[in-house]
């Protein structure tokens, strides 16, 4: 045997002496339990996102029909809501005035284009807060909404009858009202 | 169950398939990240590893190999930013071009010329350290090592001779003497 060949030999055990050494090296426990906390925040912040998702969808599914109905009603000859249809955006502005809102926000349909319109205000069931990361209003001053869980919501409804975007109203109080008048 | 069945139930929120597959790979890659930047950074390299993976299991392509495999591409990211905190070592891609072929020899225990060798890996310019890390230490293949490192297998055979003759020479500067001649002593 060369020189060369026993030196490379004399090399090739010392390498495996020491993965042999190092075989059962391992990272310390404190590094699982970060990693396993961190997997536990992982896992917690994805239930909240679905639980949200669904939220969501539910209060767009929610909206979507009530402007469904509300529309079928407006449009029946026996109906006598009419008056509470807007033709255009004006006719809500007085009621608007006495309530305070968000901005609207778009909808689903928001991308498609919209040549005329009504703001349409219904009730919407009060979780639709949160999915538009919205904290309800009685949860913060006991203030408005409905008794059965719902909240006031002005819609933005195109001709087409596809819902463009909404805003979440709360009526001020009459006191208010009358100071600011 | 096999390993993306594994990841699979991660993905899932399966806290014990992750347990699982950290209890299998955690060894390996804190292996790697210790010979790579050293025992006091390999656990940071380990815990900034399985936390990606957390990051985007869906990530994973199967095609391209093994779960261990990209879990090293992961921990290789890793490392090679440690390295860079460092600032005195080459980046892990372009190694640096230094080789003898000398190999003079001396006496010396068998345990003395491991804890000689383990110094001399160490010293390499990462980018030869690595190559003798997965391919020595880790006694991978040359396609899985290359695939980890993103270089041909004949780089990767390359830098694992380049590696070893460097090694040689380190120990024998240290030796002055052949190291042909060290003295088993079992």
């Amino acid at each position: 045997m060369t020189e060369r060949q026993t030196a490379d030999r004399v090399l090739a055990d010392a390498l495996r002496a020491i993965a042999d050494q190092d075989a059962h090296a391992s990272a310390s426990p404190d590094v699982e339990a970060r990693v396993m906390a961190a997997f536990n925040a992982v896992a917690m912040a994805r239930r909240r996102r679905a639980r949200a998702t669904v939220a969501g969808l539910a209060a767009a599914a929610a909206i979507v029909t009530a402007v469904a109905v509300f529309k079928f009603e407006v449009r029946s000859p026996k109906s006598e809501q009419t008056s509470h249809q807007t033709s255009d955006f004006k006719l809500q502005t007085s009621t608007l005035r006495s309530a305070v809102a968000t901005a609207f926000m778009p909808l689903v349909y928001s991308g498609v284009p919209i040549v005329d319109g009504h703001v349409v205000r219904m009730e919407v069931p009060r979780a639709s807060l949160v999915s538009f990361g919205l904290v309800p209003v009685d949860s913060v001053d006991g203030a408005q909404g409905t008794s059965s869980g719902t909240v006031l919501a002005d819609v933005i409804v195109g001709d087409d009858g596809l819902a463009r975007a909404v805003r979440f109203v709360r009526a001020r109080p009459r006191a208010e009202e009358r100071k600011d008048r | 169950m096999d390993d993306h069945g594994l990841l699979e139930r991660v993905r899932r929120g399966d806290q014990q398939a992750f347990s699982r597959l950290y209890a299998l790979y955690q060894s390996a890659i804190y292996r790697y990240a210790m010979h790579m930047c050293g025992a006091a950074a390999a656990d940071d390299v380990v815990q900034d590893t399985f936390v990606a993976l957390l990051g985007r299991p869906a990530r994973y392509d199967p095609s391209r190999g093994s779960i261990l495999s990209y879990l090293f591409g992961i921990a290789r990211h890793h490392v090679s930013k440690q390295l860079a905190v460092r600032g005195n070592e080459s980046p892990l891609d372009t190694p640096d071009d230094v080789v003898d072929d000398a190999t003079p020899l001396d006496l010396v225990s068998r345990d003395e010329l491991v804890g000689q060798v383990r110094d001399a890996i160490q010293s390499l310019p990462p980018a030869y350290r690595e190559a003798v890390v997965l391919c020595e230490l880790q006694e991978m293949d040359y396609a899985t090592a290359a695939a980890i490192m993103h270089c041909p297998i004949g780089t990767v055979r390359s830098r694992l001779h380049r590696a070893k003759a460097m090694l040689m020479t380190k120990l024998a500067a240290r030796q002055g003497a052949p190291l042909a001649t060290t003295r088993p002593t079992r």
